[in-house]
């Protein structure tokens, strides 16, 4: 089993390198660069729905996957991305401009975790389990037996880290967003952002390793 | 340089300033550990790509997505709400209920009481505003464009004052109902905050400046050139005093 150390919440996990990380962004990368900001017609709602078609509608991929890849569902996915669209939508006043595909992760993100917040309520399940969150799934041996090959065990690793780890891979890795862009998404510091990051590689190393000797037996 | 990880990952993910990207890769050239781990991390980034799926959104969800937001947009054209009666009949049965329910828990009418019923009603209007996209009906923060558009829609002409320079900007305004009247609703934003500022012919006496603070709305209402003024919001109250201060100015 895998040990975990308490996650998240402690002190460490502001802890950064943050020396010599950049500070500058090209003007794409800026999450919140000064670009249009609406104009009164613009507030007209047929406009205002094109508008936001134009703008939002485009990034449906990325908010299906962070929403897929946090509640590990496909049906919840859907309706998650549904629900985060209409919110979107409500909101879409306070898009100041800039890249509409992390102001709409944002959201994306937050009703994520709002629905995982419901859905454990309902089901009485305690929020945060380090057994359960942190050792490799064992239900799951006999298919690791079965189906050894490296990349189903490190997809298995994927699937069974901690939400706060898992949605920075996914940022990272799946969606190639920069520290800063996800820092936005996430409301995080950079720093948080970077050392989550950090450890969610050594757990997956970790669960990695474990996974393919125990298969290996 | 010493080794660590963590500025190994930042120049893998392409996170390093030019200087410390020089550096890095200075000491990689003579260290080996640190070699080993870069090729590590990037063979794992490598596998992690490899082996987790990217979920594009299926077709239906477009779909589905599209249909829901047409739906929302048709339901907040103003146009098409107002010209319907059901409108109206909604905000007689909302205000009906609003003053039955009070008139309910409520001790007879006194002139506290009565400020408490509009202070109930003006902070449930807000919210209503908030919720709804019915929050502007002349989008605007030119206050000539305000003022004028409420001509021939009230029997008076609202104070339409603009302080974008102090931190509270108009941003528009809209007509609304409360207390048996239309009135005039000017909307003012404070860094994300929307407040919206109630205003029609006061016609009782002046009354002392008065709070009301629910659910984290705070209102404050005071009398201003004999005009009834209720300013509503999220911000803070010492915020909304402040604004009511430049109102006044």
């Amino acid at each position: 089993m895998i040990k975990c150390d308490a996650l998240a919440q402690n002190g460490k996990d502001e802890h950064s390198a943050a020396n010599g990380i950049r500070r500058s962004y090209n003007r794409d990368d800026a999450p919140r660069s000064k670009l249009p900001v609406m104009s009164e017609s613009e507030i007209n709602p047929d406009s205002r729905l094109r508008l936001f078609e134009e703008l939002i509608i485009p990034h449906l991929d990325a908010a299906h996957n962070l929403a897929r890849w946090l509640t590990r569902n496909e049906q919840d996915a859907c309706d998650v991305v549904q629900e985060a669209y209409l919110r979107a939508f409500r909101f879409f006043d306070g898009y100041k401009g800039g890249n509409g595909k992390y102001w709409l992760l944002e959201i994306v993100r937050n009703t994520c975790f709002t629905w995982l917040r419901r859905e454990r309520r309902s089901l009485h399940v305690v929020p945060f389990d380090e057994q359960a969150h942190c050792s490799v799934p064992e239900a799951n041996q006999e298919d690791a037996l079965v189906d050894a090959s490296d990349l189903t065990v490190l997809r298995k690793c994927i699937d069974t880290l901690p939400e706060a780890f898992r949605e920075v891979v996914v940022m990272r890795e799946l969606e190639e967003m920069s520290y800063r862009q996800i820092a936005e998404v996430s409301s995080l510091p950079i720093g948080t952002v970077m050392s989550r990051l950090s450890r969610a590689r050594k757990r997956l190393e970790e669960c990695a390793s474990g996974r393919i000797v125990e298969s290996d037996k | 340089m010493n080794c660590s990880n963590d500025l190994i990952e930042a120049y893998m993910d392409g996170e390093l300033d030019p200087a410390s990207k020089a550096a890095v890769e200075e000491h990689l050239s003579t260290c080996q550990a640190c070699l080993e781990a870069h090729a590590r991390f990037r063979k794992q980034s490598a596998s992690i790509r490899a082996a987790a799926p990217y979920y594009p959104a299926p077709a239906h969800l477009q779909q589905s997505v599209r249909e829901a937001l047409r739906r929302t947009a048709v339901n907040e054209r103003p146009a098409a709400v107002r010209n319907t009666p059901w409108r109206w009949v909604a905000i007689a049965a909302t205000v009906l209920l609003a003053i039955s329910v009070s008139w309910n828990v409520r001790r007879p009418q006194t002139q506290a009481g009565e400020t408490d019923l509009i202070a109930q009603n003006v902070l449930s209007d807000h919210i209503r505003s908030m919720i709804g996209t019915h929050l502007l009906d002349v989008p605007s923060t030119d206050q000539h464009t305000v003022k004028p558009w409420f001509n021939g829609k009230l029997d008076f002409s609202p104070d339409v004052k603009d302080f974008a320079s102090q931190g509270f900007p108009l941003i528009g305004g809209r007509l609304d109902y409360l207390t048996g009247r239309t009135v005039a609703a000017l909307v003012y934003r404070r860094r994300q905050h929307v407040i919206n500022l109630f205003t029609w012919p006061s016609d009782s006496t002046p009354v002392d400046e008065s709070h009301f603070s629910r659910n984290g709305y705070n209102a404050v209402h005071w009398t201003y050139r004999s005009m009834t003024c209720w300013a509503v919001s999220d911000i803070g109250m010492n915020e909304l005093e402040q604004f009511k201060d430049l109102y006044e100015k």
